[in-house]
């Protein structure tokens, strides 16, 4: 059905054909902690494969990812962006990272932020605050990924993926704890 | 067999535990089961140099030589053996038959659940019929389990549900479904109705829903001698979440709280009440062995007659919805809409999936948000206390009178951690199932890929040692004094936990905060000379045991 019209209906329902992008329909919503910036970015992706190179090289944050095993990871994402979309965009390797594909119902993206960093972060969303309980290695600056979007002034900064899920051994030494 | 089954259970556990184990699992355990096959563990080697695990002669299970395993590195602090599921404790297979078939187990199986954690501890084996389980009812061994998920999690079997799907030509749904097709849908479905940002358009909608709810308990009170009591709320709140569900996800309204309901909306609660506890007897259906179907007809029959019921009523929905799109098209209109008309607009999903998923997405929205909202007024009718504190927040922080949207509710930590601590108490889904999908080791015992494991989540949502007091309705416990303060665990996740948690779980939270706010803001709800005390029942979802009764006072 609804074969016509495939303009009209895009408009209608706002269809997002990259699943992980969300979709700017008022029924959908924005995309949590993003502003719009990246919502006219993201759209305009969706329809121009060149939008990217459009974009000038000086607008862009350059953030910083210590892996697990202590590899630094460096990637560039523009303001308004997550820090999940910078691992997604750049298909950085950081194993099980963002599962839930940014909608809050897992941990996997996990980051630990330095201090300074941390303190100027957009407010936490107690759905956040509830997945971070969750989360493993928890730090006094950890935050979600997906829920952090870049800012001009983030410019530079390291992020620090926390430890691996417990291997088996820990799990069986906490449960004996417990 | 009384015989055996007493020594099983009697107190001389201990002194008998070796022996037992490896008596039984060789007379009866292997005559009715088969144990996971456990030649997927032997590519798992295991380093273990432990002097102590060497004496253990004759229980290694598990090559202990060699390299490690990817799940197992050498450090030096902790090298213990690891157990093989043939020494896991457990309850035998006949006297768990005993059990639920003739002692009616299925109604207790939350409390069975405890009963054989105090027994045989927080990981343990048991027998349904042909199912191997094992149990876990520890939060760090199920935090265990839910982070090592891959991208495709598979929560049990699901052969039955399956074979309905194929006998008729059906889709599968985000229940049923599994692997990529799996994936698939839940890419889909997640991005319009799991973020909490695109739940909360649906304020207005739940909040048209929730003022016909007060109108009808107006009405129903008005009836009773008192003309405060409302009896069986739960018949109230199941058609506050059906016409809630309807809203949402088809797009339309069904009548279920109006005082004159239109008679083919009486028709079709009448039915769907029918298959939701149809359905929950026939849950076991796929229980009982093919082979036993031409002596005991009657689940299966039922089964596939409850799921006709049901995917009739999402076809009815889903095709009204495609034939306004369309004619909206013909005229030239502009289509507008939320999921449905995402979904039939942009084509990810087949009309047949969008069937099934809507079909699933009814069956797992109605009852547990109803009986959840039923629990939290019987459980707030029974706390004063509690109920003046959440009801000063209110008017403090909201107001008397204001109709709350989803943003308002970070203004009311009491209401969230209501429902945290409601469900805590009384978890829809006692426990959760998951499929191994690669060797574990668990509480030091290996678990080898394909094991069906069973998440307790009741024995530890009242495990002293995760919640103290853990008998005792406190809110309170789930309150942060601040961002950095932590309060939750992995000890009650009534939601589940990760890719494969509960898709619905933003828009529960949605109807159950907003209609919680206003029953508040409208009435002091109180125990009345009708209410009784209410035990839970597990009946396929941990129900109400009987009638909750309860005043409905308005505020002064």
């Amino acid at each position: 059905m609804a074969a016509p019209g495939p303009a009209r209906l895009l408009r209608a329902a706002a269809a997002s054909s990259r699943r992980w992008l969300f979709s700017a329909s008022p029924a959908a919503g924005t995309r949590p902690g993003c502003g719009s910036a990246a919502a006219a970015v993201r759209a305009a992706r969706l329809f121009s494969l060149s939008a990217r190179a459009v974009l000038s090289s000086e607008d862009k944050i350059t953030v910083h990812f210590i892996n697990r095993d202590g590899d630094k990871l460096t990637a560039k994402g523009k303001p308004g962006d997550s820090l999940l979309d910078v691992v997604v965009d750049n298909n950085l390797d950081i194993d099980g990272f963002g599962a839930c594909e940014g909608t809050l119902a897992c941990s996997t993206c996990h980051l630990i932020f330095e201090d300074h960093i941390f303190e100027k972060l957009d407010a936490i969303t107690d759905e956040e605050m509830d997945m971070l309980d969750l989360a493993y290695g928890l730090t006094e600056t950890s935050r979600l990924g997906c829920q952090i979007c870049l800012k001009k002034s983030m410019d530079d900064m390291t992020v620090r993926v926390p430890e691996a899920v417990a291997d088996a051994r820990q799990s069986v030494d906490m449960s004996k704890n417990s | 067999m009384s015989f055996f089954t007493r020594v099983l259970t009697m107190k001389c556990k201990q002194a008998l535990e070796s022996e037992r184990t490896y008596f039984y699992h060789a007379i009866f355990v292997s005559r009715f089961h088969q144990l996971p096959k456990l030649s997927s563990s032997q590519s798992l080697e295991v380093q273990n140099n432990s002097p102590a695990a060497a004496e253990n002669k004759g229980e290694e299970m598990v090559a202990d030589s060699g390299r490690a395993g990817e799940l197992l590195k050498p450090t030096p602090h902790q090298l213990g053996r690891v157990k093989s599921l043939q020494e896991m404790p457990g309850p035998n297979t006949l006297y768990n038959l005993y059990e639920f078939f003739w002692k009616d187990g299925f109604g207790r199986i939350h409390e069975i659940q405890q009963k054989h954690t105090q027994e045989y501890g927080k990981i343990f084996k048991s027998h349904f019929g042909p199912q191997f389980v094992v149990s876990i009812a520890d939060r760090e061994m199920v935090a265990q389990v839910l982070r090592a998920e891959g991208r495709a999690p598979q929560r049990a079997n699901m052969e039955s549900w399956q074979e309905y799907r194929d006998l008729r030509g059906r889709a599968m749904g985000l229940i049923s479904a599994e692997g990529e097709q799996w994936l698939k849908m839940r890419s889909v479905l997640r991005q319009k109705i799991l973020k909490p940002k695109d739940v909360a358009v649906y304020s207005k909608g739940v909040n048209e829903v929730i003022t016909d709810l007060i109108k009808r308990i107006h009405t129903l009170r008005s009836q009773e001698d008192d003309g405060e009591t409302v009896t069986n709320v739960n018949n109230l709140f199941f058609k506050y979440s059906m016409e809630g569900v309807a809203t949402i996800l088809y797009e339309c309204r069904l009548g279920c709280l109006e005082n004159n309901v239109p008679q083919q909306t009486v028709e079709y609660i009448e039915a769907l009440e029918l298959m939701f506890s149809m359905f929950k007897t026939t849950m076991y259906a796929g229980a009982i062995p093919k082979w036993l179907r031409p002596l005991i007809p009657k689940p299966w029959r039922e089964f596939c007659r409850s799921w006709d019921g049901l995917f009739k009523f999402s076809q009815i929905h889903v095709d009204n919805k495609l034939k306004a799109i369309q004619s909206q098209l013909d005229q030239g209109e502009v289509v507008n809409g939320g999921l449905l008309t995402y979904l039939l607009v942009s084509k990810e999903l087949t009309l047949e999936e969008i069937y099934a998923n809507m079909t699933e997405m009814l069956l797992a929205g109605v009852d547990t948000t109803s009986f959840t909202l039923s629990w939290a007024t019987y459980l707030l009718a029974k706390h004063p206390e509690v109920q003046q504190r959440v009801y000063e927040e209110i008017v403090n922080k909201l107001g008397k009178d204001q109709v709350p949207v989803a943003h308002d509710v970070p203004k009311l930590p009491l209401i969230r951690a209501v429902l945290k601590e409601t469900l805590r108490l009384y978890p829809v889904l006692p426990g959760n199932g998951r499929v191994t999908q690669k060797d574990l080791i668990i509480g030091g015992y290996l678990i080898p890929k394909g094991t069906q494991l069973a998440l307790c989540h009741y024995t530890t949502s009242y495990s002293e040692e995760n919640f103290s007091m853990a008998n005792e309705f406190r809110p309170e416990r789930w309150l942060r004094k601040d961002n950095l303060d932590r309060v939750d665990n992995f000890g009650s996740i009534p939601f589940g936990y990760g890719i494969r948690s509960c898709i619905g779980k933003r828009i529960a939270e949605l109807e159950i905060h907003l209609a919680l706010i206003q029953l508040l803001q409208n009435f002091e709800i109180k125990i009345s000379s009708k209410t009784e005390p209410v035990n839970a029942k597990t009946h396929g979802l941990l129900t109400p045991g009987n009638s909750i009764n309860v005043r409905f006072s308005d505020r002064k």
